[in-house]
Parts: structure tokens; sequence; C-alpha cells
């Protein structure tokens, strides 16, 4: 273990990406933008010694959908790169050509958010069933449950 | 030759958990594997989101029935900390205590479940006996086998008694005896050998790349432990070693769980020894402030992540469960590239995969064995007889 990052120097590093503020003693958050991410990431694994992605947070705020990719490396701070998505056009580059678990993790988020991510070699359904209806996303805050759409299971009586 | 899809799962006698893996296979060579783990999935994250801080508890120790302690601590000790409440010292220990009990249940059952896939069922049998101990010790102080429902908001929701302090403590040199015995067992069978050795292996870059957690990760050298590096409940005051490995299979992994099995001991031990007097839990808040929090925990199988989000409400905003499987499942299908297709069911069992178990619909027997449904009084009178009967105020 090498000795925890600071704020400042955090803040330093990752300025032309956004900024920085001190969520807790041990993660840093750095807002940033989509067109930024990509890049945001690369530089936190070369230069800020991060090693390993934890894993990628969604929320959906109401007005946009919030992604947090959490790193860690041997200081063990969690540096989480946080960017927002437009609800509109839910689209955000893969990240799983530099961070092969990214892959799962976006999977399960198109299953639940319908955030898609270019350039993703397999976009296919992970964690809902193969008859759940491709355009409903069940996370959404604005998602309903249809009574008369068929989730899967058992089909009612007469349908 | 060409490219064969041979499909396993989701109910097949290899697997424990409904999961599908389509593989690709070049005669008995695997070349790719793609996965599908969407036949347990029961929408708790979207559950959770409509149950306050008192019942989303009971549910989201349902999200697994091994690690149920993980998943209800980790979630108090985020919102206790976006409340800003300190909880008792007895209740720190005490939630270690289950916490510890609850890692070696869940590793002595992946013991026998690993010697079951490679045939060598004596130590199975073994060890879910040996299991059996703990179990009854978990019985013991939390009511249940499974759910201990030990957690809630603010401390934790029963005491232990001087005589289940003891009776803990007794049960503890003959696990220890019988943890030593596996130590010795995978060093010289050469059953476990043969199967366990050089199978599976991950190099250091590789469990970083894919990012594997808990031993996965531990058996390659990598010494992240949640425990020590972001340090919760008591885990700061008690003396105990992060266990590494560096063979990197299945072997490898193996010796790490058993290391964390003698650590385990130990930590009750020294819990149960020194545990210290006071309360067990503080009247918290019912509501949250705004605020994020980004909890982490060291489930058996790795690290667990809930991120959580609060609104100003007695309910949760957003919470998203990272389990420890999902970040392993990775480092798996690319480390069953090129490996025999006979080699599947050990190194899918060697990172201890939970799918979570499904869900289910319990009917409690009335006194006159018809099934029913008890009443919150009778509840409640039944829970007094019992604190009586235990020596509890």
């Amino acid at each position: 273990m090498t000795p925890p990052l600071t704020l400042d120097f955090v803040a330093e590093k990752m300025n032309e990406f956004g900024t920085a503020d001190l969520v807790r003693s041990n993660r840093i958050r750095i807002h940033t933008t989509p067109e930024k991410v990509s890049n945001a990431i690369k530089y936190a694994l070369d230069t800020l010694g991060c090693d390993r992605l934890v894993t990628i947070s969604t929320v959906d705020n109401g007005r946009t959908f919030e992604l947090l990719y959490h790193l860690i490396g041997p200081h063990r701070t969690v540096i989480s790169i946080a960017v927002e998505v437009p609800r509109e056009t839910p689209d955000i580059i893969s990240m799983s050509g530099i961070l092969p678990p990214a892959g799962i993790y976006e999977r399960q988020i198109h299953d639940l958010f319908g955030i898609t991510f270019r350039g993703h070699p397999g976009l296919s359904k992970i964690i809902l069933n193969e008859d759940w209806p491709p355009d409903e996303f069940p996370l959404r805050k604005d998602w309903k449950k249809n009574p008369d759409t068929y989730y899967g299971g058992i089909r009612k009586e007469g349908v | 030759m060409p490219e064969v899809t041979v499909p396993i799962g989701p109910h097949h006698p290899a697997l424990k958990e409904p999961v599908n893996f389509k593989v690709i296979a070049d005669g008995e060579k695997i070349v790719r594997l793609e996965l599908d783990l969407s036949y347990s999935h029961r929408g708790i994250e979207k559950a959770a989101e409509q149950r306050d801080f008192i019942r989303v508890l009971p549910l989201l120790e349902r999200v697994c029935g091994i690690c149920s302690h993980s998943h209800s601590t980790v979630f108090v000790k985020g919102i206790e900390e976006i409340m800003q409440v300190e909880i008792p010292p007895r209740a720190q220990y005490i939630r270690t205590i289950i916490a510890e009990l609850e890692r070696m249940h869940s590793h002595l059952l992946w013991l026998g479940v690993a010697a079951h896939e490679i045939g060598f069922n004596t130590l199975f049998m073994w060890t879910w006996r040996d299991r059996e101990l703990v179990q009854d010790t978990l019985e013991e102080m939390s009511g249940n086998r499974v759910h201990y429902g030990m957690n809630e908001v603010g401390g934790v929701r029963c005491d232990l008694a001087p005589h289940q302090v003891s009776a803990a403590l007794e049960r503890l040199p003959f696990l220890e005896e019988r943890i030593h015995q596996y130590t010795d067992m995978v060093n010289d069978q050469q059953t476990m050998l043969l199967r366990f050795k050089g199978v599976g292996k991950l190099s250091r870059e590789e469990v970083l790349n894919y990012g594997a957690v808990g031993p996965t990760a531990r058996a390659s050298g990598v010494d992240y432990d949640v425990r020590r590096d972001d340090p919760y409940l008591a885990y700061a005051d008690v003396p105990w070693n992060v266990v590494t490995d560096t063979n990197g299979d299945v072997y490898g992994r193996t010796c790490v769980r058993i290391g964390e099995l003698h650590e385990s001991v130990n930590i009750v031990r020294y819990c149960l020894e020194n545990i210290p007097e006071g309360p067990v839990r503080i009247n918290a808040p019912k509501i949250a402030p705004d605020g994020e929090i980004m909890s982490r925990y060291e489930a058996p199988r790795g690290e667990l992540v809930h991120f959580i989000r609060t609104n100003g409400t007695n309910k949760v905003e957003r919470i998203d469960i990272r389990t420890p499987t999902l970040a392993n499942w990775t480092s798996v299908a690319m480390c069953l590239v090129n490996k025999n297709l006979a080699d599947i069911p050990v190194i899918v069992a060697a990172i201890d995969p939970c799918l979570s178990c499904t869900s289910r619909i319990t009917l409690i027997n009335t006194p006159g064995g018809k099934p029913g449904i008890i009443t919150f009084d009778e509840l409640r009178k039944r829970r007094q007889i019992s604190d009586k009967g235990r020596g509890l105020p």
C-alpha cells in the first residue's frame, strides 16, 4: 500500500478534465463530460496509479443519467469519475477496450437504464430475461409496469 | 475442426445455481464463453427504492442466502455514515462476530462444493458437517440459520447473553483442529493436487486487468482486502492478517480460503473475549439527509459495493449493488479460454459464484401445525418469552 492521494494532488493532475471534490476521506470525485471521460479514465490509470475498476454506478436523477466510474489503486483512494448523460440521447463511449470488467457492467446498465455504449463488442441482454420488452428500462424513474405488457414468466390465462 | 457451441445450464448437474454458458469450443478446447445471468433477477434495486429504512433491510438481506449479513451490514453502515450516527462499540463487535462466522460458513461450504466438483465427496461431507457447528452458533446468537436479521440502522437487534458467548467459544477449538486438518489435506492429497494445481491460472496483471476481487484476487498476490484498506466495524481493533498466495490457480484460491478460515476463527475468538459492555443500539433518525455514499465491505466472496443516494426522506433515492460474483465473471470468462471443457466446473466453482437464491414465500406454522400467518402481537409475545429464556431483559 502507498500513501493515500490528496485532493490537491488529484485536482491539479485532473485539472483539464473537470473539477474535483472530496466526498469522503478516501474518495475523490471528478466531474467531467461524456466527451472527456475516456481520456480522463486513461489519464487516471496512467498518472494517478489506479489499477482496477471497482464498479460503474448509475443514478437516474430525473434530468440526466449519472454514471460514476470508480477506480482504485495501491493508494487505496477511490477515484470516482462522474459524467452526466442526457436522457434524450443516452449514449456514451464504451470503456470495455481499456478496462475489460467494464464490459459486463455496461451490459447490465444497458439492460436496466437503456444507455447505449458505443463500441461495445456485444451489448446483449444479461440481467433481464429474454422475454422482457426491448424498449422498457425498469430502473428509470419514470418506468411504470404496464398491465397489458408481457414481461416473461407464466402468461395470463386467455392471452 | 469447426467450432461447436455447447450450451451449459441453466439447469446442469455441474452447476449449483441457474446460469447459462454458451461455450464455443474447438474440439475439447474452449474458444470463447458467453454468459446469461438473467434466471434469478428479482428487481431488488427497484423494490428497495419503495421501502423505508426499516423495511428495506429484510429485503436487502435476501439478496443472497449465504452472505446475507454482508448485504445488510454494508447498507446500514452506509446509511449510518450519511446520518452521521456513531453506533455503540458492543454493536460493532457483535456485527463483526456475525460477519466472521458468516465468512467461516461460506468458506467451509465452498471447500465442500469444490471437493464435490472434483469427485472428492468425503471432504464434501466433512466440511459440511463442520459447517453445522458454525450454523448452530449463528442460530443460537440470532435465532436464524440463514437470514440472521441482526442489523438495524443504529445497532443490532439482539444482544449476546454470557452463556451464548461461552457456548460459541467452546466450539472454536474443534473447528480450529478441523481447519488444520484441511490445510494438511490440501497440501498432500493427490486427488486435490492433481485437479487444483495449475488449473484456472491467473497472473497478478490479469487479475488487476479483469477486476477480480476477494480470494480469487488474493490467490494471485493482489492484496486488496477492504477490511484492512478501509476499516469498518471492529476490524481496526482486532489483530489479524490479510491472507495472500502467489500460485494464482484453484490450488492458490483454496489455500487463501483455508488461511482465511484460520484468521476468522481468531477474529471471532478475540471479539468474543474482548467484547465491550454497553448498549447494542441507539435511536437513529428515521430519515437520512441528502447524500451519496459508496459503501464497501469484504464479503466472503470479495469486495461488495453498495452505492447509495439519499434524498432527505426515509427511503433511498437509488441503491446500486455490485456483488463480488459479477466482478469475478470477467476473469472466469478470460481464464477459461484455451482450457479443457472438463475444467469448467472446477474453474467456475473456484470463484465461489453466487447467483442469488431464488425468492420464496414462507408460510409460518402455527402451534396447531397448520400453515397460516402469525399476528404481530403473537410474534411479539413469542419474542418476549424467548428473550426471557435467554436471560435477556
